[in-house]
């Protein structure tokens, strides 16, 4: 089913024999957007929620949607059109919004949802395939100096995370950020297909994503951006092979304007419960992502601060005109 | 190869068990009734009922999942026969010929060939999965952008089968279709295209929207329009109930052959279950012995279809369990399901959890046995449905139909669209435009043009890269066949006569 | 009734015919509008304004070949129409979006939709209709909501449940 056509839905919503059950009838029904296709990081995230969500107790259930398309612009249109008080509803994110919304110039801003809290931060990898002749990054930082559109990357969607890391890394080794030859997928699957299938020269998304293909071999995995190795992992950071470049990926949940402070409450505090819950802290160890819960008004604070320096840095590679 | 038998023997001595057989019965069953619902396509009928699933032990809900996922398949097929209203892009196929036998009294062969076909072509392709998947996914990478823009190709220069008599107005069709594609968001660069500032249209023409909208609300005003003519009878029955020697005849190669397209291209990471569906439609109308029954009820159109639906879903578990790619939101939701089960699809499942892959195998099997056992005895049960009177049966398709927007998005513009498709619907069907290449060109153009514009951004604009692909040149070569054959055999023909 | 014998259609110029290349026209005119918008970007190969001026070309030469067609008279014959069911349904489904737009909930809105269609349909039993299809939505919306919670948009009607 592919152009994934359109309107793809998933997970849970308990049945009325659940609904009978009179000891449930406080709990929340939730229903969670993934702005993005199955399979990507939002996905993960929004799949990851509502496990987490619901094996705590916090709410009775909860139904994952996706609304896939151009870095969550679609999916964020039609949360804020669709779910407006809706106390009921939210909305996973990142910084890839954050990015899309400023190059899409998108009538629907992330100002206008109501912030609840950040969740993890994820670190970034470049993988090349197995039997590339790129065996570490200064490899690549030749490459892309050499001829920088014959070294094609392959991505998440337009301006998103993926997009920028590829910018700064060219911009890190010297060449022009600007000529970045890059190519957006849409699903972390299609990307990876054309990674293993050797029609790009690299390919750039979170860690955990291909960490299964990188330890089967499929894919050698040339850098993460993290400031320091990463526990346990045998992949140098770009740092200490002499680039500077640092990012993560945050992933954080909103839910829709217009709701009442109760409602935001009652959300906020289910997602905290949330995070503190054994269930999130199992999966955050088994999809290796740093927990990066920033909760309240300091989570409003961050994300209209990486707002400001996420448009900064795609002005300054010509993504976004200025 | 021995110890897949004996694995495969021993995930069946499970599933055989006899509380397990009833799970997979309450499965279908379940999956069918909500699956016939109008905006309930399979993926969400899995992701309602997936709860239910999780009070049983692994083995038992694995195999109520299965159950649930064939029944809500075959309940989105029964909803395009009878009333006309594709569940799913996938579907669409099956209601161009499906919903014409209904009408014409041919409804019980039609389900029963989809029922049938479905079950041959899951057991072919679920078979193939058990044996192939390692190969087809090393296969399936290759497939480059260009090599899917050539796939495309194919499929464009094939459904003009669907075009009716004239060219130049199943083009017409063709590029409204691509024009309706064109609005939303554009996938490589984030640009907004015919949006006309109305967030709603950021999202694009959803294929469900635009399809019940042309086929089942445009019939209906079509049909109000010319009721002073001829008033229809509908006869719920006309000839066998039951799929008659004839029918078997025309049936088996046509699920082959379904199966044939629906599992490898099921199986690319990017393949999707609509190219399948067309590409088998089109096949079998080139080469039916009936061609002219072809737009009133040709049950090969219905045989081919739904065989290559079912088996490009088989063919999705191919990524999805040796990658751990969903490549559909129905692969995603069976995703989710597995995951309860422990199972971790990945590079690694097969290696490592051999025994889960074949008890869901096994699962597969036995599920999906039991959609015939319970379906077919239904069959007589759904037809009679169309005995219902004109006004109330019209009305009740017009309910169903509007549902289902309401169900999966109630915003106004989004009704507004389906209302206003059923009008565009009516006047084609008043003006003898075929209505199928609309679908047709909303769902291949947008992929076409971003494995185009990917391919193109790769090469750095060379066009050459479709040539340099084997795949890519083969499908290219294939295309310009399918394309050229029609007239060079015209050509020959025409010499023929005149050598008489 | 305008039903001809063919050999005398053959030659009329088919005004309908004329109207539809015209709105082809139309539509290739917008879509090269609507491209002519687009920034362009960065990327390499092929930009976001491509497709459309491709797509647009093809509706102008299909507008010149259907424009030809209705002014050879090439058309299909056409059968009279009679425009009242098809107000009466159109009527049906501005009355659902209304409904629904208004808060009208999703039974009144579906029944209106039910009433009118059937009464299209040649019934006359407005009541009856009526009632029936009460009950029909009522009924469907209870299934949606209470057996598979998912939710359908709630009026006057659906609060009282």
């Amino acid at each position: 089913m592919f152009q994934f056509p359109a309107r793809v839905i998933g997970a849970a919503v308990a049945l009325i024999l659940a609904a009978a059950n009179p000891a449930f009838a406080q709990q929340l029904e939730l229903k969670l957007m993934a702005p993005a296709a199955p399979g990507g990081g939002w996905d993960q995230t929004a799949r990851s929620m509502q496990q987490a969500l619901v094996a705590s107790g916090v709410a009775r259930s909860v139904q994952v949607t996706n609304v896939p398309g151009a870095g969550g612009s679609v999916g964020i249109a039609q949360f804020v059109n669709g779910a407006k008080g809706d106390g009921n509803q939210m909305m996973v994110n990142g910084f890839v919004m954050v990015g899309a919304l400023a190059m899409n110039k998108s009538p629907v801003t992330l100002e206008q949802v109501t912030p609840i809290a950040r969740l993890t931060e994820e670190i970034q990898v470049i993988v090349v395939p197995a039997n590339s002749p790129i065996k570490n990054a200064q490899d690549l930082a030749a490459a892309v100096k050499a001829d920088i559109a014959k070294v094609t990357f392959a991505g998440g969607s337009a301006g998103g995370v993926d997009h920028v890391m590829a910018a700064l890394f060219a911009g890190a080794v010297g060449a022009d950020a600007k000529k970045i030859n890059y190519i957006p997928f849409s699903g972390g699957g299609e990307s990876l297909a054309a990674i293993l299938g050797g029609k790009v020269t690299a390919g750039i998304s979170g860690l955990s994503e291909y960490e299964g293909q990188i330890k089967s071999g499929k894919l050698r995995a040339i850098g993460v951006t993290s400031e320091k190795r990463i526990a346990g992992s045998d992949i140098p950071t770009f740092k200490e092979q002499g680039i500077d470049l640092v990012i993560a990926n945050w992933r954080s949940v909103v839910a829709p304007p217009g709701i009442t402070p109760e409602q935001r409450k009652t959300l906020s505090d289910a997602v905290e419960k949330m995070v503190k819950s054994d269930a999130w802290k199992e999966i955050l160890k088994q999809k290796g992502w740093e927990d990066a819960y920033l909760g309240g008004d300091a989570f409003a604070d961050f994300l209209k601060k990486e707002t400001a320096r996420v448009t900064d840095v795609l002005k300054s590679v010509g993504l976004v005109k200025s | 190869m021995i110890d897949t038998f004996a694995a495969l023997a021993h995930g069946m001595a499970v599933a055989i068990q006899p509380m397990n057989l009833l799970y997979a019965l309450i499965g279908v069953f379940l999956g069918t009734a909500v699956g016939v619902l109008p905006g309930i396509g399979p993926a969400l009928t899995v992701a309602l009922l997936l709860p239910v699933t999780y009070k049983l032990d692994p083995g038992g809900s694995l195999i109520m999942f299965a159950g649930i996922y064939y029944g809500g398949m075959y309940g989105g097929s029964t909803t395009a026969i009878l009333i006309n209203t594709p569940g799913e892009s996938a579907s669409m196929a099956t209601a161009l010929e499906g919903n014409k036998m209904a009408k014409a009294g041919r409804g019980g062969p039609a389900l029963a060939t989809s029922a049938i076909g479905s079950f041959v072509a899951g057991t072919i392709a679920t078979i193939g999965l058990a044996f192939l998947a390692p190969w087809l996914v090393d296969f399936a990478v290759r497939f480059g952008p260009e090599d899917y823009f050539a796939l495309m190709c194919v499929a464009f220069v094939t459904v003009s089968a669907t075009f009716g008599d004239s060219p130049i107005r199943g083009l017409t069709s063709l590029f409204i279709g691509l024009t309706l594609g064109l609005i939303g968001i554009d996938k490589l660069t984030g640009q907004a295209r015919l949006a006309f500032g109305i967030p709603e249209l950021l999202d694009g023409v959803e294929v469900t929207t635009l399809a019940v909208g042309l086929f089942a609300v445009g019939e209906a005003l079509y049909v109000a329009s010319r009721r002073h003519h001829t008033e229809e009878k509908l006869e719920p029955v006309h000839g066998s109930l039951w799929m008659t020697t004839e029918d078997w005849k025309r049936s088996w190669k046509p699920w082959l052959r379904g199966t044939m397209f629906g599992f490898p291209i099921g199986a690319l990471p990017a393949g999707g279950a609509e190219i399948p569906t067309f590409l088998s439609y089109s096949t079998e109308k080139r080469l039916t012995k009936h061609p002219e029954e072809f737009g009133k009820g040709a049950i090969e159109g219905v045989a081919g279809p739904e065989a290559a639906n079912n088996a490009s879903a088989a063919g999705t578990l191919v990524p999805l369990l040796t990658l751990g790619l969903p490549t559909s939101a129905t692969a995603a939701m069976m995703l989710a399901g597995f995951q309860q089960y422990g199972l971790n699809p990945g590079p690694l499942l097969f290696a490592e959890r051999p025994d889960l892959v074949w008890g869901l195998i096994a699962s597969l099997f036995i599920a999906n046995a039991m959609l015939l056992v319970l379906n077919l005895p239904l069959v007589g049960l759904w037809v009679r449905l169309l005995a219902i009177p004109q006004p109330w049966l019209y009305a009740g398709i017009l309910v169903f139909a509007t549902m289902g927007t309401i169900a999966a998005k109630p915003s106004v513009v989004e009704l507004s669209m389906l209302a206003g498709f059923g009008v565009l619907g009516f006047l084609m069907r008043r003006f003898d435009f075929p209505i199928a290449p609309v679908v047709v060109g909303l769902i291949l153009g947008p992929i076409a043009e971003s494995q185009l514009r990917r391919a193109l951004a790769i090469s750095l604009g060379d066009p050459m890269t479709l040539l340099q692909s084997p795949i890519s040149a083969t499908l290219l070569g294939i295309a310009l066949i399918a394309l050229l054959a029609p007239f060079v055999l015209k050509g020959l023909g025409r010499f023929k006569a005149n050598e008489d | 009734m305008t039903s001809v014998d063919p050999a005398h259609s053959r030659r009329r110029v088919d005004r309908a015919g004329l109207v539809i290349a015209a709105l082809l026209a139309g539509l290739a005119a917008v879509l090269v509008w609507d491209a002519r918008g687009l920034p362009s970007t960065g990327m390499y190969g092929m930009g976001p304004e491509a497709m459309p001026v491709v797509v647009a070309s093809g509706l102008a030469l299909l507008a010149i070949g259907n424009f030809i067609d209705a002014l050879r008279g090439n058309l299909p014959a056409r059968e009279s129409a009679d425009p009242v069911p098809v107000v009466l349904i159109l009527v049906g489904l501005a009355l659902l979006i209304a409904i629904i737009g208004f808060g009208g909930g999703f039974i009144l809105a579906t029944s209106a939709l039910f009433v009118t269609t059937s009464a299209a349909f040649g019934r006359r039993a407005i009541l009856a209709d009526s009632i029936i299809a009460l009950v029909m939505s009522t009924l469907i919306y209870l299934a949606f909501d209470r057996l598979l919670t998912l939710s359908l948009p709630a009026g006057p009607l659906e609060r009282l449940l």
